[in-house]
């Protein structure tokens, strides 16, 4: 494991999309160790938090030593992120948990929902720099809530709001039967065929896309997710961030996640594991 | 260089700390997860709290912080005494810091099944019994009651050797009591305190927000608590009081690590500059150890001098008030 010892220091300090902050910060080393869908923990100095904030980078330069955070204000310590600016220290642990295995060769469909698309640029990036063909599926309650579609330089782009105000009028999670009917059907469990999916979204989003993928054969297997749990330490000593597992027992989204297959989790015990 | 000054303190039985400053139970795993933290720097590591056998733990949410403080309810997840005897204990044999295990149960032949096992392992330096985890079913019968608690120590201490340090629950009417209760047992200190009983509410769901309803409450929040016990506890008695609770600076660590690092209030505990070192060797630059917490361990060892009970409240009252 490498661990950020340094502080990062801000550079920039921008609105990607309505509602959401981007800051980048510059820690070469930490960018250089960045797999996509991994994350850190940011501390915050609001006051009355005692915590660090998970936060999965959305992506990372390693030649020039940048990682991009984009994060919307949900409470204390969002709320003290989203006023850093340019020269202010950011205090890092990680890269901390596992990315995205991203080494298939099939063709990839990236089912983003709202906030769920922070941790996607750096993961479809690198889906195209190894020649994936890429689609990505972006879903918000309104246009101006969508990450332009421009920071996905390589893949396609299709979009659903829930007002209607650009692309699809409904859930995202209504655009999958398109995006999956491009390609040869998934050839049952065994992960056959078909194209692999990458998901990250409200609960509903996922509760709504594992429905619809059982309901057109995509094998469980076939559906990477990026979880959200409540979490203290990042590291694996506190056990805060547990998920139940199929069987008996749990993972932890800090050690095991939080980029995990969805048939490593055991859906009818996991009420709220994603972004709120 | 000046020479390295004697941080050492003693726990009883033989136990010796090269310094006062310890993680607490639940902050740091069985010591191989937690990167960034020089164990070397470390008096002693305690375990989690280990059960006879493995315990999945409670269903999420387990944590959720509040104002200045966190709530847990992990129910004591761990893979039981035979692994920690098995496979981590021949790791901790060839480290050089000591481990102490946090033992915990359901009934005194849980304690006294994991006490048996792990006496005479090499890599297991003491036991730290847990009568006070309020995250499990009955897992504060025998902390909230003297006679229980003494009953359990007495019964542990019959089938070991090894020093037994008793964890005292705060969620009680008379901490003393259970602490004198426990040394007449035969403990050879006590750790205070464990969590308080809270719990938080999800507004938005209408419901709590840890999935057992109530947990465990930590941090900063809890230290003026914290110190108030330690107080009470290291003027009526004359085994070595472990202080835990809210000690925690913005380290360079991860918070959660040192949330309730500790320092020995110990009888002989050494001299007071001895102990700012303390601090300094292990986060320079860093105050990880609360200077009240310092305080205390001057004032226990001006007790050890012979001061009176009244003498002690009242250099206690002045020393905290320096500080405050």
């Amino acid at each position: 494991m490498s661990l950020a010892l340094k502080p990062a220091v801000v550079l920039e300090r921008s609105t990607p999309m309505s509602g959401a902050v981007e800051l980048v910060v510059h820690h070469p080393p930490a960018a250089a160790a960045l797999r996509p869908g991994q994350f850190f923990q940011l501390a915050v100095a609001a006051p009355q938090t005692i915590l660090r904030r998970p936060y999965s980078a959305a992506w990372a330069d390693p030649d020039s030593g940048r990682i991009g955070f984009i994060f919307n204000v949900v409470g204390a310590g969002s709320g003290w992120l989203a006023v850093r600016h340019e020269g202010h220290e950011l205090d890092l642990l990680g890269p901390l948990g596992r990315g995205f295995d991203l080494d298939g060769s099939k063709p990839a469909i990236i089912v983003a929902g709202g906030l769920g698309v922070a941790v996607f640029p750096g993961v479809v990036g690198a889906l195209v720099a190894r020649g994936r063909q890429v689609t990505v599926l972006l879903g918000a309650r309104t246009s101006a809530q969508l990450l332009p579609s421009g920071r996905f330089p390589g893949a396609e782009v299709m979009t659903a709001t829930d007002d209607g105000t650009a692309g699809y009028q409904g859930s995202v999670v209504d655009l999958m039967p398109v995006a999956l009917g491009r390609f040869p059907p998934p050839q049952g469990e065994g992960r056959g065929g078909g194209p692999e999916i990458f998901a990250c979204g409200p609960t509903p989003m996922m509760q709504a896309l594992l429905e619809k993928s059982r309901r057109l054969g995509v094998p469980l297997g076939l559906i990477q997710v990026s979880l959200e749990t409540p979490m203290g330490c990042g590291v694996g000593t506190c056990l805060g961030c547990a998920i139940a597992r199929p069987g008996d027992g749990y993972l932890l989204t800090c050690l095991d996640g939080p980029c995990v297959r969805a048939d490593r989790i055991d859906w009818s015990r996991t009420a709220d594991a994603f972004h709120g | 260089m000046a020479e390295q000054p004697d941080l050492s303190v003693h726990l009883g039985r033989g136990l010796r700390l090269r310094s006062p400053v310890m993680v607490a139970s639940g902050t740091f795993g069985y010591g191989f997860d937690a990167p960034l933290v020089d164990r070397t720097a470390l008096g002693a590591i305690v375990t989690k709290g280990t059960t006879p056998r493995a315990r999945e733990g409670n269903a999420p949410t387990r944590i959720a912080e509040t104002p200045s403080g966190m709530l847990n309810a992990i129910g004591l997840q761990n893979p039981g005494v035979d692994h920690v005897a098995g496979i981590y204990a021949p790791m901790w044999a060839a480290w050089d810091v000591p481990v102490i295990v946090n033992v915990a149960g359901d009934a005194v032949d849980d304690y006294v099944g994991v006490a048996r096992r792990l006496d005479g392992v090499a890599g297991v330096a003491g036991l730290e019994l847990n009568i006070s985890c309020p995250n499990i079913a009955n897992g504060l019968q025998f902390g909230i009651d003297p006679r229980p608690a003494a009953q359990l120590t007495t019964a542990v201490r019959a089938v070991t050797r090894l020093p037994l340090l008793v964890k005292l629950t705060p969620n009680v009417t008379d901490i003393v009591a259970v602490g004198r209760a426990v040394e007449d047992a035969g403990a050879d200190a006590v750790s205070a305190i464990n969590t308080y009983v809270g719990m938080a509410i999800d507004v938005r769901r209408r419901r709590p927000v840890l999935s057992r309803g109530s947990g465990g409450l930590s941090g900063p929040a809890i230290k003026p608590l914290a110190l108030h016990a330690v107080w009470q506890l290291s003027a009526a008695l004359s085994i070595p009081v472990v202080g835990i609770g809210g000690i925690l600076k913005r380290a360079r660590l991860n918070e959660i690590n040192v949330l309730r690092a500790f320092l020995l209030t110990a009888r002989g505990a050494g001299a007071f500059p001895q102990l700012l070192l303390a601090h300094r060797l292990l986060l320079p630059g860093e105050d990880l150890v609360e200077v009240e917490f310092r305080l205390l361990a001057r004032r226990r060892r001006q007790t050890a001098r012979g001061a009176g009970g009244q003498g002690v409240l009242r250099r206690s009252r002045r020393a905290i008030a320096v500080t405050s």
